[in-house]
């Protein structure tokens, strides 16, 4: 899903630019939030909650609420709903509370 | 509220709630406690919460030494239906100067001789500890593997539920507005829900201490300063121990629950009571932490707070009575170790309010070693 018409925002044209989620080779719009990208390839559970393991995803949209937390890059609990999606991005979706190494 | 006690304790810390419960298992009766806001809600509640036995003076490895113990087996002596987080991870002093070398191999040969499990290291061998360490910016240091984390906020509760089943009767949201003296004598104390007639006051208010003292007419010789600390987005457990410098400025540690506690002092924090929090902080903390941990820096601060360090002196807590004032005792002054000192300064108090012979002899710490000029001076103190 992508919203394509609003009566106040403008969505200009984007590139689009790969990436993949948990492997998978998907394309979204260059500077979107990463999670926008991912609704757009209907992609809506990027983690799961630690202690019952429950499906989430986006909730809050504006980076406080920690229901989209992924891997991007390496890099553990990354807000994908603020993080714009670059070329090349390797995105997994995060088990648990993330690993740094 | 009671209208009379044998014996009253103001504050809800964890000095507070093992001096109640030490002196109603030792078969005291009548005895209140008073809490302005909720149980923990000022230094216990906003400390770093680690405990350490590497002191460099025998009676701080000794009190420690028992409070270690004491915690090893606290979620079964108080029959804690939770469990207090005892993690016993160690702590890694990281010496950054020859000077704090030959401090810490001082320390640690009096720590041996008292049966405490320290040893120097190399930082080869601190990195087998926490592989991340940038060891450029250390010489050296000591561990103890026995030192580590718990929770305070189940560590205080643990001790006033204990104490509540043996009748401590705990007044939260109660305010200590007075305290009676009457030729030289305590005989009440006063608050906003009520009065408590009483011959003994145990004032362990931490950071207002000495405001506490000062009704009574005891000038405390202490201040309370700020201390700022913050906790990051919780990850995987990655490091065992706290990691500790006093030349660096620093302690981090991982709780169990996988999030880093980290904080430092600063020269320059008010002394006028706030608690409020800034940026300085997260800015000199958020550099030194990636200075010396760098892998530490991808983590995410969520929250940052402050408390306060109720401060003597020579940076000891005074347990004591007042010379002048009958029945009015003290566990002050704890300059930021009252936490990791909880089980002793209880057993110390109770033993010392009610006459006993005492299980750690902490006679040093008195009231009067200030006026004398005996300061207890500890050279391992942040």
């Amino acid at each position: 899903m992508r919203i394509e018409q609003h009566p106040i925002l403008t969505f200009p044209a984007g590139k689009m630019v790969k990436f993949t989620f948990d492997g998978k080779e998907l394309y979204g719009k260059e500077g979107e939030p990463i999670v926008a990208a991912l609704h757009a390839n209907g992609i809506k559970v990027i983690g799961h909650s630690h202690n019952k393991h429950r499906p989430r995803g986006l909730y809050c949209a504006i980076g406080n609420c920690s229901s989209c937390l992924a891997t991007v890059n390496g890099e553990p609990n990354v807000r994908t709903c603020i993080t714009p999606l670059c070329e090349g991005m390797v995105v997994t979706m995060q088990n648990g509370k993330g690993v740094i190494k | 509220m009671n209208k009379s006690a044998s014996v009253v304790i103001i504050g809800g810390g964890i000095s507070g709630n093992a001096i109640a419960y030490e002196l109603a298992k030792r078969g005291q009766k009548d005895i209140v406690l008073l809490e302005k806001k909720f149980l923990t809600a000022g230094s216990t509640g906003r400390c770093g919460a680690g405990i350490r036995m590497q002191w460099g003076t025998k009676l701080n490895c000794i009190m420690s030494k028992y409070s270690v113990e004491r915690y090893e087996h606290l979620n079964e002596e108080l029959d804690y239906e939770h469990d207090i987080e005892f993690k016993q991870g160690g702590y890694l002093m990281c010496a950054a100067t020859s000077k704090e070398m030959e401090q810490f191999a001082l320390n640690v040969k009096l720590q041996n001789s008292l049966g405490i499990p320290s040893r120097m290291i190399t930082p080869q061998e601190a990195l087998e500890i926490i592989p991340y360490i940038n060891t450029d910016y250390m010489i050296g240091g000591a561990f103890c593997q026995k030192d580590g984390h718990l929770n305070p906020f189940h560590t205080t509760q643990a001790f006033a539920n204990a104490a509540q089943r043996l009748g401590v009767c705990i007044e939260k949201f109660t305010t200590v507005t007075g305290i009676d003296v009457d030729n030289g004598k305590v005989i009440g104390v006063q608050t906003d829900k009520g009065y408590i007639a009483t011959n003994v006051v145990v004032d362990c208010a931490g950071g207002y201490s000495q405001y506490i003292a000062k009704m009574a007419g005891i000038d405390l010789p202490l201040y309370s300063q700020r201390h700022q600390i913050l906790v990051t987005e919780p990850v995987e457990p990655l490091q065992g121990p706290m990691f500790m410098g006093f030349a660096h400025n620093i302690y981090c540690q991982q709780s169990p629950h996988g999030s880093f506690i980290m904080g430092r002092g600063d020269d320059e924090e008010p002394k006028d009571g706030r608690i409020t929090s800034g940026w300085t902080f997260l800015e000199e903390m958020a550099k030194n932490c990636v200075k010396l941990l760098p892998l530490l820096k991808d983590l995410t601060v969520v929250r940052q707070w402050s408390g306060l360090y109720n401060m003597s002196p020579d940076k000891q807590p005074i347990y004591g009575h007042a010379p002048n004032v009958e029945g009015f005792y003290m566990a002050s002054g704890f300059s930021g170790h009252g936490f990791m000192f909880g089980p002793v300064t209880g057993v110390v108090m109770a033993e010392m309010i009610l006459g006993l012979s005492p299980t750690v002899d902490a006679s040093q710490l008195c009231f009067d070693r200030f006026e004398k000029g005996q300061l207890f001076i500890e050279p391992s103190v942040v």
